[in-house]
């Protein structure tokens, strides 16, 4: 099992309708390949932590790198774990207009974030929280989170 | 027949003919020709001049000329304007015409004969390009015009590598005359370390066809050799066949002698951070690590690859990881300096202490980190050994303390059952040998002795507690005039005088137990040591030095003493200037260290038989 963490950059940025399509079309693919993990998404901004097997997520990354709907592929972290941290594949972003999403299965809004799993090590979940405050900026970051997370 | 075939073929020749007799110049014969150019009005035997308009007059003219001269003329692309038809605007037709004079029957001229050629479309066309040629001079010109403005020197050069043409700037540049031979010069002009990489690429560029684009040193006028940046693109006749390059040369060289720097700061920079034996990384403005020195390799026995943009929190020590990682956070959200004092794992698995500081720089390139660990193990342990000896012997103080105190409490009921048995047992008994008496004196100077010293040892610690005791604006005279009151007794035994004089200083801010311990043992110590020979005379003045700072004179005429080389064994504990006179010796000590421990000195002069000064410098 490994996970693969990466930040990008999307070429345009994504409506409303564009982010509800990426989040059922890779539900339903990662769900189909037993990829778990999380995105985030925010004016342009794209991070992205995929957890699986190698054989699945090497060729998937080859994927996502030569997606023509983003740019600046940065592979921050791609290595070896003892287990999975998320249970699922889901999507963090904001939406223009939030009626509605927040029913929809996987979405999740920036600051309703919660903490990274403790079963990621306290680098690799350092790893999550500075992209996460890449993308979303400081303001999503709640200061008692990273606290709670390691207390 | 003749006659008829050849008036039809007249007729329908494409060019006009028309003949005109006699002087008037009538219509004789008009092909259909032209009619079609002088229009349906023309009728046999009229007048050409007759419809008004219908030639021009200067042609009108030269026609009746030729008639009178007899002399044939051609007009070249002669322009006979159509009438206009229907609003469009009057054509303009141009045709060649030929006028012939005739002469029937061979004698003088009677008429004339007119062939007229139509040639309007190779005249328009003629026209289009004499206007085409004016436009090109003009797109030539502006073309030249711009091409000697820009400051870079233009060139085309042909398929066998010859200069066609090179701007003036390259003269302006190379400071070379117009009549050089610039095919053999240029080459000669390229620094020799460039010329044959650019005569290569330029070869090989032009055997296939390409353009090119590189960089190489030119020799300007000066002799200096700057850099330039040629770029050529082919122009091509036909497909695959290039027969011109043409380009131009951009002076790069400040653009290069300052990257060409900046690379060179960089490298300089990035060895000097790996040659520092302390690891120095940089990290991207959102916190990931991008860079590590040579250093942070050895110490930690890890790659820049292993280590990873986080992986140094899996160097801290566990229980400081989490701690770490969200100050880090804190200070990529914030840009507020990052510091933490960790351990941090070497290679062999042993932790060192670092205190790891980070800042951020914000310039032109956007937000950076730099960061440095620094390893304070050994400081740090040695601070925990002194802070633990500190602790120790701060304990110790305090037992000693304690136990003098006690021991003097404790010796005190023994000593007095002892007198108490002394002088019952001197009331007593009888003793008949006169040594003892004498005997008996010692024996009770000796218990005076040990009281007085069990009594000085509780001021001892009893002041060293009162050392610590807040300071308050003391009134000296009136605290000096309660400890002479207690040393009342002494005063009136010797006679002695005692003058004080605290005009120049009246208050001291001081803690009151010091000042009354440190009043009491100088008096107490100038009234012990008087001189029997004379008056004692004790004299107290408070004074300012010349820096405006308080000051304590007491001053004797007693015994004296002499004073060994280092003067601060004076002060010494249990040390006694006057062995026969009775002392614990440990009052000057307590003077001492009361006034050293609140920021002052004590100085002493004495001269033996005369007497005895003490100086105290209450603030240093």
């Amino acid at each position: 099992m490994i996970h693969i963490v990466y930040m990008s950059r999307a070429v345009r940025p994504l409506s409303d309708e564009d982010l509800q399509a990426l989040l059922g079309q890779c539900r339903d693919d990662n769900a189909r390949r037993n990829v778990t993990g999380v995105l985030f998404y925010s004016h342009g901004h794209i991070a992205q932590l995929i957890e699986g097997e190698p054989e699945i997520l090497e060729p998937l990354f080859d994927k996502i790198s030569r997606d023509g709907r983003h740019s600046d592929v940065r592979k921050l972290v791609d290595k070896r774990i003892a287990t999975r941290s998320f249970s699922e594949w889901s999507m963090a972003f904001h939406p223009l207009e939030p009626t509605g999403f927040e029913a929809l299965e996987g979405f999740l809004l920036p600051h309703k974030l919660t903490a990274p799993p403790s079963t990621l090590t306290i680098a690799d979940a350092m790893l999550v929280d500075l992209v996460r405050l890449a993308v979303f900026g400081p303001e999503t970051m709640p200061a008692e989170h990273v606290e709670s997370v390691h207390a | 027949m003749r006659e008829e075939q050849l008036r039809d073929i007249l007729h329908h020749m494409p060019a006009g003919v028309v003949t005109l007799q006699g002087p008037e110049l009538r219509f004789g014969f008009v092909n259909e020709a032209m009619r079609a150019v002088l229009g349906d009005g023309v009728r046999e035997g009229q007048s050409i001049a007759e419809p008004a308009g219908l030639v021009p007059a200067d042609l009108l003219e030269v026609m009746q000329q030729v008639y009178q001269s007899d002399r044939p003329f051609v007009a070249k692309s002669y322009c006979i304007p159509q009438p206009a038809a229907d609003g469009q605007p009057p054509r303009l037709r141009y045709f060649d015409i030929a006028l012939e004079p005739v002469h029937e029957g061979g004698g003088p001229v009677s008429g004339l004969l007119l062939f007229a050629v139509d040639v309007t479309v190779q005249e328009e066309a003629r026209q289009r390009a004499h206007e085409l040629s004016i436009e090109t001079r003009r797109l030539d010109t502006r073309l030249r015009v711009l091409t000697e403005t820009v400051p870079q020197i233009t060139f085309t050069i042909n398929a066998e590598g010859k200069f066609e043409y090179v701007s003036p700037q390259w003269y302006y540049f190379t400071g070379q005359p117009p009549t050089t031979d610039l095919n053999a010069i240029w080459p000669l002009l390229i620094h020799p370390d460039d010329r044959l990489r650019v005569l290569y690429q330029a070869d090989t560029a032009r055997a296939s066809g390409i353009g090119w684009n590189f960089e190489y040193r030119l020799r300007r006028h000066d002799g200096q050799y700057r850099w330039l940046l040629s770029r050529a693109l082919p122009e091509f006749l036909a497909p695959d066949k290039p027969v011109f390059w043409h380009g131009a040369l951009t002076e790069i060289h400040d653009q290069r002698e300052l990257s060409e720097a900046l690379r060179q700061g960089e490298a300089e920079l990035r060895f000097l951070a790996d040659s520092i034996p302390e690891l120095i990384w940089t990290a991207t403005s959102d916190g990931f690590i991008d860079y590590y020195n040579q250093f942070t390799g050895e110490y930690t026995g890890l790659t820049q690859e292993e280590l990873g943009p986080t992986g140094w929190i899996n160097l801290l020590e566990p229980s400081e990881q989490a701690g770490a990682a969200r100050r880090w956070v804190q200070s990529i959200a914030t840009g507020e300096p990052y510091e933490s004092l960790c351990r941090m794992r070497r290679h062999d698995g042993h932790y060192r202490w670092h205190i790891i500081r980070a800042r951020q720089l914000t310039d032109t390139r956007g937000p950076r980190w730099f960061g440095a660990c620094t390893d304070v193990d050994d400081q740090h342990r040695l601070r925990e050994v002194l802070q633990t000896q500190y602790d120790e012997l701060a304990r110790t103080n305090r037992d000693l303390d304690t136990f003098v105190y006690t021991a003097s409490h404790d010796l005190k009921q023994p000593l007095l059952n002892l007198r108490g048995l002394f002088d019952e047992l001197r009331r007593t008994a009888t003793f008949h040998d006169p040594e003892d008496a004498k005997i008996q004196g010692m024996v009770d100077g000796a218990l005076t002795q040990l009281d007085a010293t069990l009594q000085e040892l509780a001021a001892t610690v009893q002041d060293q507690r009162g050392l610590t005791a807040p300071a308050e604006a003391l009134d000296l005279r009136s605290v000096a005039e309660e400890v002479l009151l207690g040393l009342r007794a002494q005063v009136q035994d010797i006679g002695a005088a005692v003058e004080l004089d605290f005009e120049a200083v009246p208050t001291l801010t001081y803690g009151r137990a010091n000042l009354r311990s440190i009043l009491h043992n100088l008096l107490s110590n100038a009234l012990k040591f008087a001189d029997a020979e004379r008056t004692p005379l004790v004299r107290v003045q408070s004074q300012l030095t010349e820096a405006g700072r308080p000051v304590l004179r007491v001053e004797d005429n007693g015994l004296g003493m002499v004073l060994p080389d280092n003067s601060t064994a004076v002060f010494q504990p249990f040390t006694r200037q006057h062995p026969h006179i009775a002392g614990a010796g440990v009052g000057m000590y307590l003077v001492q260290r009361i006034v050293t421990s609140r920021g002052g000195h004590l100085d002493v002069a004495s001269t033996v038989g005369e007497g005895t000064t003490f100086t105290i410098y209450w603030f240093d």
